[in-house]
């Protein structure tokens, strides 16, 4: 009989022992938000949430050396950094909305902007910023861009960092080879010509044809239409028949002139085929300057832009910029702008865009003297300063932009690459998804 | 020479596919540990090192400290252990009683705790998120804690009912024919041969809870409390891999399930033919 009792008072034990253990853990994360939930005043310390939107090992010790300069300056607010992994960091600022638990400072692409605004998540930031100290420094044509590209025309988003699509080349092999950079298309495919020795395992060029094969595309036809994005009559120039000639021309060149592996190619797989020296050029962008460092010998390789149109013009897709914006749930947006303005400071922008290999936006930073010294981000300055460079703007505005891109594009290439669809097939499909896309949102919005 | 065929018959249908198959799911984890171990230099090098020609622990002493992985190991192991705990709780007593007693809708209540596992795990996060944001549990361990206890549950349960039916019932009988409770049946006659069972789901649990990612990801806003799968990929920059600290956090996360398996393999695969056989 004792023995009985003894054992189910264990049972009932354990069990109240667990439920009092959820109990507690409830109520203690719930009075430290009370805590947090206090109105502020001026000088009473203040914590505000930051996340970045793509961790990694470099940039996350970059942006606690960031913290802690702007936390030494502003002793009474302090910054909790997150790091998300870049994979999935849209889907976690999408959960974060739809449950309204959204950190306070974030940075934020470019193409989130118009969706994340039209889904009332951020504060517009005109006001703060024409009263800043930064107003008037940071890069016109990208905050104008910022402004253009949301439904009410207003600023949601500072740009802290520019990038630009580039093509990696092995000085080297061009120089014992005997051929000129590459400054047309002509050039450029010529020159993959030349550069392939499949004897010695050597390639002229890669392919993205696996993830985000579509951006790397879409960057070249424009490069080399110097068409809009849009024609006059509001429909997509995608299969205009100077984009057909060229994707023709250019996914021709796979398993010819090209790895066969590049069908299947993301970032990683391309990046690692230069690196290792099985390709002569690779089309990324001025943030991969990190990892070819580190890979290959200095003076072996650099940077040049994306061959000119026929006219002799560099065209770059608008909006290539990484912004800081502030969330509309910010229980103290003042403290939350000061950050933004600090990470937009001339100094702070100077230590995160050396690191990362980025293009600056403040002007301030440009007579540094890593910006004088650096390559890459001096080819990035002669495009985007140059008068006659055209900047061309993608739909990023439209909610399934990005989808379209994932779901038709990138399979869309693989298609044409593996024989299975011709080229006029795969762009009349990518433009009527787009032209549907547009069509929608115009009558959503009655535009 | 008929012996000698016998052993040749041997090695080419049992020992060479044996080994073809050992080879092909122990490259990547080879790999994994030779990467580890090269200096960041080395590691896309060609022609390649199938062996470190300069072994280093670098990798583990940066992932270790200077990426945090000590907190996100112990953050892990806390939510792991925690979770096999309930799971196995509640899972053997509602085991117990769907293997050994007859109620009305016991089927339907089967049938219930299957389907719950037909919904996808992507289209919980939102409704998860919403709820614990309310409880005031985002970022707390708790939270992973009873989504994966709520998730793990009903296939546990149909798991160690199998097992429970497994034992006969005469055994139970006799034990309180000699004078024990219900309770003391249970704990004396029906645990011991049960034990299989109880580690073979505390592994699988724990494997889960282990590797889980996407919920982990969502229902954390802090640091210092991610898990290890969400530590491991944010190593993955978009411009930036860093191959030998992935590789070496990698090798870290894999130790206590290697770990584990090797204890649990002679319970596991007792415990996997009785649930056939049930």
């Amino acid at each position: 009989m004792f023995k009985r009792k003894w054992s189910t008072s264990a049972l009932a034990m354990t069990m109240a022992a667990s439920l009092a253990l959820v109990g507690c853990g409830g109520s203690e994360e719930t009075s430290s938000n009370t805590k947090e939930k206090a109105a502020p005043k001026s000088d009473e310390p203040v914590t505000i949430t930051f996340w970045d939107e793509n961790a990694g090992p470099e940039r996350t010790p970059l942006w606690e050396e960031v913290i802690k300069q702007f936390e030494e300056k502003n002793p009474n607010i302090d910054v909790e950094y997150v790091g998300i992994p870049n994979k999935s960091a849209k889907s976690k600022y999408d959960a974060a909305i739809a449950a309204d638990d959204l950190p306070d400072v974030g940075s934020v692409q470019t193409t989130w902007l118009p969706e994340f605004s039209i889904r009332e998540a951020l504060l517009p930031l005109d006001e703060y910023f024409e009263k800043s100290d930064i107003n008037g420094k940071i890069n016109p044509s990208a905050i104008e861009f910022n402004k253009k590209i949301t439904q009410d025309n207003k600023l949601y988003g500072i740009p802290y960092a520019q990038n630009l699509d580039t093509i990696w080349i092995r000085t080297d092999w061009f120089e014992e080879a005997g051929v000129e950079e590459p400054d047309t298309f002509d050039e450029f495919f010529t020159a993959i010509e030349k550069m392939t020795d499949k004897a010695n395992n050597r390639y002229g060029y890669t392919i993205r044809g696996g993830a985000g094969g579509s951006f790397q595309l879409q960057r070249l036809m424009f490069a080399y239409s110097g068409l809009d994005y849009f024609n006059e009559d509001g429909k997509p120039n995608i299969n205009a028949p100077e984009h057909v000639e060229f994707v023709e021309k250019y996914l021709s060149y796979y398993e010819d002139y090209t790895p066969k592996s590049d069908i299947t190619n993301g970032y990683k797989e391309m990046i690692a085929g230069f690196d290792t020296g099985v390709v002569a050029m690779v089309h990324h962008n001025v943030g991969s300057y990190g990892e070819h460092k580190k890979s290959l010998p200095e003076g072996s390789f650099k940077t040049i832009p994306l061959p000119k149109t026929a006219d002799g013009k560099y065209v770059a897709e608008g909006g290539n910029a990484v912004n800081v914006a502030v969330f509309k749930s910010a229980e103290n947006p003042d403290a939350a702008w000061k950050f933004v303005e600090f990470i937009n400071s001339a100094e702070a922008q100077s230590t995160w865009n050396e690191s990362t290999g980025q293009i600056p936006t403040n002007s301030d930073v440009l007579s540094d003297e890593w910006v004088q010294n650096a390559q890459h981000i001096k080819v990035a300055f002669e495009v985007y300063e140059n008068p006659e460079t055209k900047l061309y703007e993608p739909p990023f505005y439209l909610p399934d932009y990005r989808s379209i891109l994932d779901s038709i594009v990138d399979p869309g290439i693989q298609s044409v690459m593996s024989g299975k669809m011709t080229t006029q097939e795969f762009l009349d499909e990518w433009a009527k998804a787009i032209e549907d896309s547009k069509a929608k949102y115009d009558e959503t919005f009655k535009k | 020479m008929f012996t000698k065929n016998k052993k040749m018959d041997r090695i080419l249908t049992l020992y060479l596919p044996l080994f073809m198959m050992l080879s092909f799911t122990l490259f990547p984890i080879y790999w994994t540990i030779n990467t580890a171990l090269k200096p960041e230099g080395d590691i896309v090098k060609r022609p390649l090192q199938y062996l470190p020609a300069n072994p280093t622990v670098e990798n583990f002493v940066y992932s270790w400290t200077n990426i945090g992985f000590a907190t996100f190991f112990k953050n892990s192991l806390i939510v792991g252990i925690s979770t096999v705990i309930v799971v196995l709780i509640c899972s053997t007593l509602s085991g117990y009683a769907l293997a050994r007693y007859q109620f009305k809708g016991k089927r339907s209540f089967l049938l219930m705790l299957l389907c719950t596992q037909f919904i996808p795990r992507s289209m919980m996060i939102i409704p998860l998120f919403i709820i614990f944001k309310n409880l005031g549990l985002i970022s707390s361990p708790l939270a992973l804690i009873i989504t994966y206890t709520a998730i793990e549950i009903p296939f546990t349960t149909i798991l160690m009912s199998g097992f429970i039916s497994n034992v006969p019932k005469e055994l139970e009988e006799a034990a309180m024919i000699d004078g024990c409770t219900k309770l003391q049946s249970l704990r004396h006659v029906v645990f011991p041969l049960l034990l299989p069972g109880i580690v073979a789901t505390g592994v699988f649990t724990f494997i889960y809870t282990w590797n889980e990612f996407l919920i982990a990801l969502m229902l954390t806003n802090q640091q210092s409390k991610f898990t290890l799968p969400v530590g491991l990929s944010s190593m993955l920059g978009e411009f930036n891999v860093n191959y030998g600290a992935l590789a070496a956090g990698s090798v870290i996360a894999l130790i206590p399930a290697v770990i584990l398996f090797a204890y649990a393999q002679k319970h596991l695969v007792n415990g996997m033919g009785g649930a056939v056989k049930g």
